[in-house]
């Protein structure tokens, strides 16, 4: 009997490591052509200096922090992040200084990202923070990162992200804007009514209040819901939401693609898809694997609001993005949540390029907020951090659409509304400095 | 005020009984090895769910057909589970049903870390070809897939299947035997560490299968296909871990109700409508089922002295 056992066992340990060699070899990429190298011109970007050269000086630690937990996964941006600052790495660093980076994962819980917070700045003692990407972050740790001189170049979801703090700038606009996006997209589609459905995380009343503001200022009713995730029946709610739009109605989502994924997909096998006028998402959304696990149905169907260009672009930071991103490991692929850990990452690289050392904290974090102008192909307008009152530097996007199993253009570059307060508030601070996004660009590579 | 119109509700009788047969599915499967071996299978759901993901890493990124995929995940669930039930049945067989529940609660979480490890969660969906075959069911004005009526009629069949192979086969009777008394089972001479190995492996096949249709019911998470299980623990408390039949009707009611319940937006009241608590359904109804169940007449006993 004793033999049987191990016998089984083995048999059990064989089961399992052919488990993991097929799950191993699916996700490995044997390609190791090395990328990002080159000279910075208007057609072609690089990763940092381009040298070619791996860096092997002194390390300058940078860190971030995300969300990780069932139902919300927000580690594609810093992800991405580190796969950027990899490259930057392999061609010269920053001036020979490789970027170490620290990226750290939370489930909602606020003394954990409290402590988080403080373990990156006292403990790992990084300079700077680049990728934050969370639902209570920006909440928690607003008033640490304000007290240790942080300027926090993040992509945004709880309010202290973008209006109610100084110190975190976005390349996003949050999923409270990009609904907003989503919800003129239908608007303009002449819907009658709206239904706002998004997953029951902390936040969802300050997320409804744009949308809400919208609709009102289009005069067109509005009802919103908040769903559990994970969704256990998608069918219920695809219908839910199907029934309360009504025939000329319009539903907008705001899920992470997975979760808006089940909940179309679901609506699709019921053939309740054309029951309402139009569908919306907000930027989650915008990405490929959602285009062609959904099929052709939706094709021109379906309109996302896109904070960020199409991965695909034929253009130079969008092509960098596409050969940085295939050396990253990403649970959605190319979309919108690796778009903005490229941005942020390259921000922060040419940020540290356009500083003297030494990398301390402070010079570092100076470096940071002083970032204006900053143009990339990925943003519809330049972005900006620069020491103002609300920082929403992402307020015009695009609309994609799913066609053939790839997203495309539906709507070109447009203003998010001011109808939403918190637009009109940052409207007012760009004509006001308009150093913010006009004038001389802010320079790549110092 | 509450929804009373009935065309709203009609759609999610539909939905419901979908849902309902996901709860019956794994309901039924728990309650197999229940009756057959005693041990609480809290696996079922993991088991499951690697197996769809094996089964899906297969079908996007190896040159296996699809068949083949589709197998595979049956029989992982089927090894793994005989394997846990050969390696940790007989070492458990005589500790009390809460030990042998948390040791598969443990095989429950080294997959669950396993497959975080293997499929970073998200970024998949499994489309089982019988969902590309609709049917339109004109009383609710929706249309239901091949494989949610697979799934239904799953349920249906593994429980009349195993209903009748516990009933009048040798080999059943041995397993029912074995769950009463695993000792008095032994010394009537039936091989004891054979008949449970069989009851493993059947209830693996059966978590496997159902970890394929559950993830193109409910979706490829495994998270949610893992802790699925609780949901239907509901429906299998409700039949009291005995009855395969109860289960099922257990499940489908749990799935219904929690439908049903999808519409009323706005009773009592909008902040705090009874829609919100939709999910929490299925152990509301196993508690009051329980409650109901447990219920005892109240006996007076009365001494007389003298």
């Amino acid at each position: 009997m004793g033999f049987r056992k191990v016998a089984v066992a083995l048999a059990l340990l064989g089961a399992l490591l052919a488990t993991a060699a097929i799950a191993t070899g699916a996700s490995g990429d044997s390609t190791a052509a090395p990328v990002g190298s080159g000279k910075q011109t208007k057609t072609n970007s690089v990763c940092g200096l381009g040298t070619g050269k791996k860096a092997t000086g002194a390390v300058i630690k940078l860190g971030a922090i995300a969300t990780k937990q069932p139902g919300t996964d927000f580690t594609d941006i810093p992800n991405m992040a580190k796969a950027y600052f990899d490259c930057v790495n392999n061609n010269g660093g920053i001036f020979g200084r490789r970027i170490q980076y620290f990226i750290e994962t939370e489930q909602t819980d606020p003394g954990q990202i409290a402590a988080l917070g403080k373990k990156l700045a006292e403990s790992t003692k990084v300079v700077g923070m680049v990728g934050n990407t969370s639902i209570i972050e920006c909440a928690i740790n607003h008033k640490y990162w304000e007290a240790k001189g942080f300027y926090v170049i993040a992509s945004g979801i709880a309010p202290e992200c973008y209006g109610k703090t100084t110190n975190y700038s976005s390349v996003n606009m949050g999923p409270r804007y990009s609904s907003d996006g989503a919800v003129q997209y239908v608007i303009r589609k002449g819907v009658n009514k709206i239904v706002f459905d998004q997953s029951n995380v902390p936040g969802t009343g300050y997320i409804k209040a744009g949308p809400i503001a919208i609709a009102k200022a289009a005069k067109v009713p509005i009802v919103t819901f908040e769903d559990t995730v994970p969704i256990q029946d998608a069918n219920s709610v695809a219908l839910k939401l199907v029934q309360a739009a009504g025939k000329n109605g319009g539903v907008v989502l705001n899920f992470t693609p997975d979760q808006a994924l089940l909940i179309l997909q679901a609506a699709q096998k019921q053939g309740i898809a054309d029951d309402v006028k139009a569908w919306g998402c907000s930027t989650p959304c915008n990405s490929d694997f959602v285009a062609a696990a959904l099929g052709t149905v939706w094709d021109g169907k379906f309109g996302v609001n896109a904070e960020l260009s199409l991965p695909s672009k034929p253009a130079p930071d969008s092509k960098l993005y596409r050969q940085v991103a295939a050396k990253a490991k990403l649970a959605f692929g190319l979309g919108s949540f690796s778009q903005m850990g490229f941005v942020e990452a390259r921000v922060a690289v040419a940020a540290l390029l356009n500083m003297k050392p030494p990398y301390t904290a402070k010079r570092v974090n100076q470096a940071f907020v002083g970032v204006t102008n900053f143009h990339t192909d990925i943003l519809c307008n330049p972005w900006y951090f620069g020491k103002i009152a609300y920082h929403i530097p992402n307020n015009v996007d695009l609309t994609v659409t799913p066609n053939k199993g790839k997203m495309v253009i539906a709507e070109k570059c447009f203003k998010i509304s001011a109808a939403d307060p918190d637009i009109a508030k940052v409207r007012v601070i760009e004509k006001a400095n308009p150093q913010l996004t006009k004038g001389k660009a802010y320079p790549l590579q110092g | 005020m509450f929804p009373t119109d009935f065309e709203l509700y009609k759609p999610f009788f539909v939905t419901g009984l979908a849902l309902g047969g996901v709860y019956a599915l794994s309901g039924v499967g728990i309650v197999v090895l229940y009756r057959a071996t005693g041990v609480l299978n809290l696996a079922f759901g993991a088991i499951g769910a690697m197996g769809a993901l094996i089964s899906w890493t297969l079908i996007n990124h190896t040159s296996f057909p699809d068949w083949a995929s589709y197998l595979a995940c049956i029989v992982f669930g089927g090894l793994v589970t005989f394997a846990y039930g050969v390696i940790f049945g007989p070492p458990l067989a005589d500790r009390d049903p809460l030990v042998k529940a948390a040791g598969t609660l443990g095989l429950t979480l080294i997959l669950l870390g396993l497959m975080s490890y293997l499929w970073p969660p998200f970024g998949r969906t499994m489309l089982l070809p019988t969902s590309n075959y609709s049917y339109h069911v004109g009383f609710a004005g929706v249309d239901v897939t091949q494989t949610q009526i697979i799934g239904l009629a799953f349920g249906v069949l593994v429980t009349f299947l195993v209903g009748a192979f516990l009933r009048f086969t040798k080999l059943g009777t041995a397993m029912r035997a074995l769950a009463d008394d695993r000792e008095i089972t032994s010394t009537l001479g039936v091989p004891v560490r054979r008949v449970e190995a069989a009851a493993w492996l059947g209830s693996g096949l059966i978590a496997g299968a159902a970890g394929l249709l559950l993830s193109d019911l409910v979706g490829l998470d495994a998270v949610n296909l893992t802790f699925l299980v609780i949901s239907s623990l509901a429906a299998a408390l409700i039949a009291r871990l005995r009855s395969l039949v109860a289960t099922m009707v257990a499940g489908l009611a749990v799935g219904l109700c929690t439908a049903l319940l999808t519409p009323i937006l706005f009773w009592p009241n909008a902040s705090f409508p009874v829609a919100k608590y939709q999910y929490a359904s299925p152990f509301v109804i196993a508690i009051v089922a329980l409650l109901f169940l447990a219920r005892r007449r109240v006996v007076t006993v009365a001494r007389t002295e003298g």
